[in-house]
């Protein structure tokens, strides 16, 4: 008899989100995380997409520890001086059911994952899963853990351990696992009071705003954020690996750079630092998902790169809580079928075909590197605000040029190819579309 | 200009958490260092740990790491860093992110 | 018999906002971890059973499982706020450690308490204290007595011999706590806590007051000048045969000086 029917590696989102499955259809469930409580290594931008937690936690929101949920959405195209701001806002948003909301994920993850202890999961923390059992045959039948005595063996291990996952490397599933494929998220936690933020982001109550930028990162590729909380706002920027040292630019600089932007600025002025944090996100989407299943395992979340980062638009957690799910739903099937191999395994797959979790990659497949391409980053910021600065901008006497000229001086100020503008004008719309 | 509290590296450092184990989770190569003239890890990471000595080698603190694996993945030199987690229950905890 | 250790649930860093840690950001300190290593020790050798105390809110018991998991075969909670005088929390620990031959806690807790808890039990248990030990050497028999160092002001040190039952703190540098192994993590969560309601009585100490040598009245001598009556009663150089030096084994020369001194009514 094995140790638990299911071992889940790993409590973020995918993690307690394959637990609470499992344990609802009655397996043994054994969640293991490294931190000393679940959220306390995990850290991202700011905004949680739950609605995905309607099927597995009726009424999430009443009990989840929620800061702001956001009714204003923005992105916002830097240059040097000036700025584009495209402004989205819904009141219908701060209202179940809600669309997103921002939450510190100490606070979050570790309440998911006491949702998975009530579901009867077995949730043990300080413990750093550092490798796969495997029984003759070559089939994962649990994992080894950095404590005495540390082996645990299970019918499946469901390997929800993040950006890293070395469980997945270790199982041989991650080909392309290099630092193109890769960007480093870093951030400041700013107080502010409650008031201010609700002043200078025009909302009120438990509303809240989410910006993003375009633009502003010092040159190297990537983007930046803005997020409120209830009395701090998140600073932070995503910076493309490969190009960041390539700049001889420092995250923190280049952080301290944005705040500087006189379209920045204003936001974040008197801020004072609470926290500041590092993480990586698997960026490249389809390009570098790993084979997510193998005999008697399973891959989630961020550990399957299933992170959908269109450029800048970050949507992790959800893909990790609905992925999660799925792997914790099959993992139970598997085991009820009592056929635990990749072959039976597969549904899990099959389950993410059919839903957002793969149909939003394959759509924006080609989405994350087009908007961290050197072009989009250097080059359209420059000539969107440009065109926009021109088209807002009174000459008089002299008379207003047509937008058609503008558009093309501008372009070629930018040094843009036209059959660029239209390849990625057409990628593009392909993707959001 | 704007106006917010200048901050020094140490002190956006110490706004973190970090239960330091006695054991080293990455160590550093020092001897791949010295013939290595990129320097990515120097740059890239966020704790700022990689510190160039004046004899062109590397050294290197384990204790302020935010465990994100930059390093190891911008550092193109085969064996310079090996890289694990600290024990479980030490190394990074964050609070407000 | 049983060996109790005490340890306290306390925020590990930042800023403390609440008398109630976050459990989260909470623990127990070095030196608890330390103590509780200690007894574990002494235990295993001993066959005694170790039980784990600690005074606080419900949240507390986080550390009491923790410490099973380590080790521990026992725990108690005593029910108490922690901000309660260290007098109360001392009655209160004593009154669920019954037949402890052994008291072990840590020197002081990190969120600026002050180490007077180990002191109290000491006193209302009415044992002997060995309190801020540096150093401590186990023996091979666990029932034998054993040698600490103690850490005195000014940098120096004490030797203490052990023997008989006592309360022991320790710094956390003395010893690392070992890793709770992965079943006996599992089995930790579902042990069960004892909880016990505090007495809210303080512990009774008799008034201490610093020591006072008693006046001793010397009369002025007559006749000479005011200069030399001051220098005459201050002076300390021979003229009043205070002086004299002592040529004997150090044993023989020490009483002679206690003899001295009393002679000349420096001591009772
Ligand atoms: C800067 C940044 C901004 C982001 N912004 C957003 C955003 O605004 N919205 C959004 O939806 N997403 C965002 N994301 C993405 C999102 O954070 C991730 O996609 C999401 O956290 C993935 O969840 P997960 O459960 O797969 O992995 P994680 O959240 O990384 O959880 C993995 C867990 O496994 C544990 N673990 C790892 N290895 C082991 C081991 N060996 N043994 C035991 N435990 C282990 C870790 O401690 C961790 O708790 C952002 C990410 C970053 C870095
Ligand atoms: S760690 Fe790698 S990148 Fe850094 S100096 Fe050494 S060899 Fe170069
Ligand atoms: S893991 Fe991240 S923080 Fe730690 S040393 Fe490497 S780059 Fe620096």
């Amino acid at each position: 008899m094995t140790d638990a029917d299911i071992i889940v590696v790993g409590a973020g989102p995918a993690g307690s989100c394959a637990a609470i499955a499992a344990a609802r259809s009655g397996k043994r469930v054994v969640l293991i995380e490294r931190g000393p409580f679940p959220g306390s290594k995990n850290m991202y931008g700011g905004v949680i997409y739950p609605r995905i937690l309607d099927e597995l936690i009726p009424q999430w929101f009443e009990t989840a520890p929620i800061q702001r949920w956001v009714i204003r959405r923005s992105t916002m195209v830097l240059s040097d001086t000036g700025a584009l701001n495209i402004d989205y806002r819904s009141n219908a948003w701060g209202q179940a059911p809600y669309n997103g909301a921002t939450a510190y994920r100490p606070d979050f993850d570790n309440w998911l994952a006491q949702q998975a202890v009530a579901a009867g999961a077995d949730l043990i923390c300080s413990t750093t899963v550092t490798g796969l059992l495997r029984d003759d045959q070559g089939r994962v039948c649990g994992v080894s853990t950095d404590r005495p005595d540390g082996d645990l063996t299970a019918s499946v291990v469901i390997a929800c351990d993040g950006v890293n996952s070395f469980l997945a490397k270790q199982a041989g599933l991650y080909p392309n696992a290099n630092a193109d494929n890769y960007t480093l998220g870093v951030k400041e936690t700013l107080s502010l009071s409650k008031h201010i933020i609700d002043e200078r982001f025009g909302v009120r109550d438990n509303q809240g705003v989410d910006i993003e930028i375009l633009g502003g990162t010092s040159g190297v590729n990537g983007g930046g954020f803005i997020y409120t909380n209830l009395d701090t706002i998140a600073v932070g920027v995503v910076l493309k690996l490969s190009k960041l040292s390539a700049q001889k630019k420092r995250p923190e600089d280049i952080i301290a750079e944005l705040k500087r932007h006189p379209a920045i600025a204003p936001l974040v002025e008197g801020g004072e630092v609470v926290e500041y944090s590092a993480h990586l996100i698997p960026e490249a989407g389809l390009e570098m998902m790993p084979k997510m299943v193998a005999d008697g395992l399973l891959i989630a979340g961020d550990a399957a790169a299933l992170c959908l980062a269109a450029g800048i638009w970050l949507e992790g957690v959800n893909f990790a809580m609905a992925s999660g799910m799925y792997a914790g739903q099959s993992a139970s099937a598997a085991i009820d079928a009592s056929n635990v191999s990749a072959a039976s395994l597969k549904s899990y797959t099959n389950r993410l075909n059919e839903t957002f979790v793969l149909q939003d990659h394959k759509k924006l497949r080609k989405i994350p590197h087009l908007v961290l391409s050197d072009r989009v980053q250097h080059r359209y910021p420059a000539f969107v605000t440009g065109v926009v600065e021109r088209m807002f901008r009174v000459d008089n006497p002299t008379p207003k040029p047509g937008v058609r000229r503008i558009v093309r001086e501008e372009r070629k100020k930018a040094g843009i190819k036209l059959s660029e503008l239209v390849r990625d004008a057409l990628t593009g719309l392909k993707g959001f579309g | 200009m704007t106006i917010w509290p200048d901050i020094s590296f140490q002190d956006r450092i110490d706004t973190s958490e970090f239960r330091i184990h006695e054991r080293a989770h990455i160590t550093v190569n020092d001897d791949s260092c010295r013939g290595c003239t990129t320097r990515e890890c120097v740059v890239a990471c966020p704790a700022n740990l990689f510190v160039p000595t004046s004899d062109g080698g590397i050294l290197f603190n384990y204790e302020n790491c935010y465990e994100c694996g930059t390093c190891y993945l911008v550092c193109n030199k085969e064996g310079a860093i090996t890289w694990t987690y600290p024990e479980g229950g030490f190394g990074i905890v964050f609070h407000r992110t | 018999m049983t060996i109790a250790v005490c340890i306290k649930w306390v925020n590990y860093s930042g800023p403390v906002e609440s008398d109630t840690p976050d459990e989260r950001f909470a623990g127990f300190s070095f030196a608890d971890q330390a103590a509780l290593e200690w007894a574990l020790r002494i235990a295993e050798k001993s066959a005694d059973e170790v039980l784990v105390l600690t005074a606080g809110p419900v949240g507390a018991e986080a550390v009491l499982r923790d410490a099973l998991s380590r080790g521990a075969h026992r725990a108690v909670r005593i029910d108490i706020d922690l901000t309660s005088d260290s007098s109360v929390i001392a009655r209160s620990l004593v009154g669920a450690m019954s037949q402890a031959r052994m008291v072990w806690c840590g020197d002081y807790s990190n969120d600026r308490g002050s180490g007077s808890v180990p002191s109290f039990i000491a006193a209302e248990l009415n044992i002997d204290q060995a309190l801020g030990l540096v150093a401590l050497e186990l023996p091979e028999n666990a029932n034998a007595s054993f040698t600490a160092v103690r850490r005195l002001d000014g940098g120096r040190r004490e030797q203490l011999l052990i023997s008989g039952p006592a309360v022991l703190s320790v710094e956390g540098s003395t010893i690392r706590l070992r890793r709770a192994s992965l079943k006996n993590t599992m089995s930790a969560s579902k042990q069960e806590i004892q909880v016990i309601t505090a007495t809210g009585d303080r512990v009774e100490t008799p008034a201490l007051r610093p020591y006072r040598p008693r006046p001793r009245v010397t009369l002025a001598p007559i006749g000479l000048t005011a200069l030399e009556r001051v220098k005459h009663i201050t002076d300390t150089s021979s003229s009043k045969g205070h002086g004299e030096t002592v040529h004997a084994e150090p044993s023989v020369a020490a009483t002679l000086i206690l003899e001295s001194l009393r002679k000349w009514g420096y001591l009772p």
